[in-house]
């Protein structure tokens, strides 16, 4: 097989829907080919990028209503021996749904003090694009130890930090703009037993919760009995890859401590 | 007879999945939500004829499809576009090679939505493509069935449709300033 036919067989190839003996021919250029070796690499890259995409869930309404539908169209169809099973299934189902829906005081509360900074021109207490300066503004303030993450690298830059009490506790606001998105990272020391987590997600190795609230999307996660949480009107990958480099981040300066 | 727990065993697991393909063919909630709607309803009813234990999943989104194009034939929102109508963009744009910042870097800039926002702007014969097999892990024959179209087709439509992808990432990547081709 010669590059060019690799190159159209590309897709095929990753795939996985080559014929075993075309894979085995592809397979044996590619050991031997740098350069096709790096478009599948690349190929894969592309692949990876599109599944990571995280998609929101159906809402819990139409669930339930979809469920009763089910129950209901049974009913007419007298099917007698699954009634009972069924409308204890749906019983546990609504259960569940009530269970997971309920209230995150701590998180409202974030996604409200987020909703309230949105609009400000001037949103910070202290201005600054320096991770350094903001790390020691919030010690020197408050003796929170904070870690400030640099995602200018992404276009997302540091505006500055605030101080806020959110129920009851003395928490770090780091704000990042992005044009007109204003992205809130809020760091609310030992939160852990207020924090109730949603949706679970792995992300390059770590766990996270994303939530939805008023039309925002949370990522939250809590570390050293912390609540770490970011959030934003932007997807759900950016906020991903923003809490990922936080941690990394922390990571960096807990063994530069250390 | 296949009942309610049935359906929401082998059915309903995929509701996630379907509402997502849902709003990535109807660009809104109210209107996932409905198409979502119709498509269990008609699975329902057609539940008696599904297979217990056959591929569920790449049933409802066939179901839903059809439920789709019918839509749109009804409100001609959108026109399902013909391949041939669409050969002019298939010269549309090639890249330059080696303006651009490597593949891997390009990769991590792409944020806020890009991939969706890209998927979005995609003629819907490859967007469905894409779609069913990159987004929701489906495999040629599934998406055949599911379109109603030769497996040679969906390879047509899957390459070209990653190729109008690609090429429309790179150009919100270098709309954000994130490429090094512009700095």
């Amino acid at each position: 097989m010669r590059c060019h036919e690799i190159e159209l067989r590309l897709g095929l190839y990753v795939d996985g829907e080559l014929s075993a003996s075309d894979q085995a021919v592809a397979n044996a250029h590619l050991a031997a080919c740098g350069a096709c070796a790096e478009l599948v690499r690349h190929e894969r890259g592309f692949r990876r990028l599109l599944r990571r995409q995280p998609g929101e869930p159906a809402p819990d309404v139409l669930r339930t209503r979809l469920a009763s539908r089910a129950r209901r169209h049974g009913w007419r169809r007298a099917v007698l021996p699954w009634i009972a099973g069924s409308a204890v299934a749906i019983a546990a189902l609504v259960v569940a749904l009530l269970m997971t829906r309920q209230p995150n005081p701590l998180l409202a509360a974030l996604v409200d003090t987020h909703i309230a900074f949105v609009q400000v021109a001037r949103p910070a207490e202290i201005a600054s694009q320096d991770p350094a300066r903001l790390a020691t503004w919030f010690f020197e303030r408050s003796g929170l130890r904070v870690d400030v993450a640099d995602f200018s690298s992404a276009g997302i830059e540091l505006i500055g930090g605030r101080l806020i009490d959110t129920r009851q506790r003395r928490a770090a606001y780091v704000l990042y703009g992005k044009g007109h998105t204003l992205l809130s990272v809020f760091v609310v020391p030992l939160a852990t037993e207020e924090f109730r987590a949603g949706r679970m997600v792995r992300y390059r190795g770590a766990d996270y919760s994303m939530e939805e609230r008023k039309g925002y999307r949370t990522v939250t996660w809590v570390e050293d009995g912390s609540v770490f949480s970011v959030v934003s009107g932007v997807d759900y990958e950016a906020l991903l890859e923003c809490a990922d480099r936080l941690r990394r981040e922390r990571e960096r300066r807990l063994t530069l401590r250390a | 007879m296949p009942g309610a727990r049935e359906f929401e065993q082998e059915a309903l697991v995929h509701l996630d999945s379907l509402y997502r393909g849902a709003l990535r063919l109807t660009h809104n909630r109210a209107d996932a939500e409905d198409l979502v709607q119709e498509t269990c309803v008609k699975a329902l009813k057609a539940f008696h004829r599904y297979n217990p234990g056959t591929n569920c999943r790449a049933w409802l989104f066939t179901i839903m499809r059809n439920a789709f194009l019918n839509r749109i034939r009804n409100d001609k929102r959108e026109v399902l576009e013909d391949e041939a109508a669409l050969t002019g963009l298939a010269h549309a744009g090639t890249e330059p090679a080696g303006i651009d910042s490597p593949e891997e870097e390009f990769f991590q800039t792409i944020l806020h939505g890009d991939v969706d926002r890209a998927l979005k702007g995609l003629p819907l014969v490859y967007r469905e493509a894409v779609m069913l097999a990159d987004l929701e892990g489906f495999t040629y024959r599934e998406i055949a069935e599911i379109l109603g179209c030769p497996a040679g087709t969906v390879m047509s439509r899957l390459s070209r449709g990653r190729q109008l992808l690609r090429h429309a990432l790179r150009r919100f990547a270098r709309e954000h300033g994130y490429t090094r081709g512009d700095e």
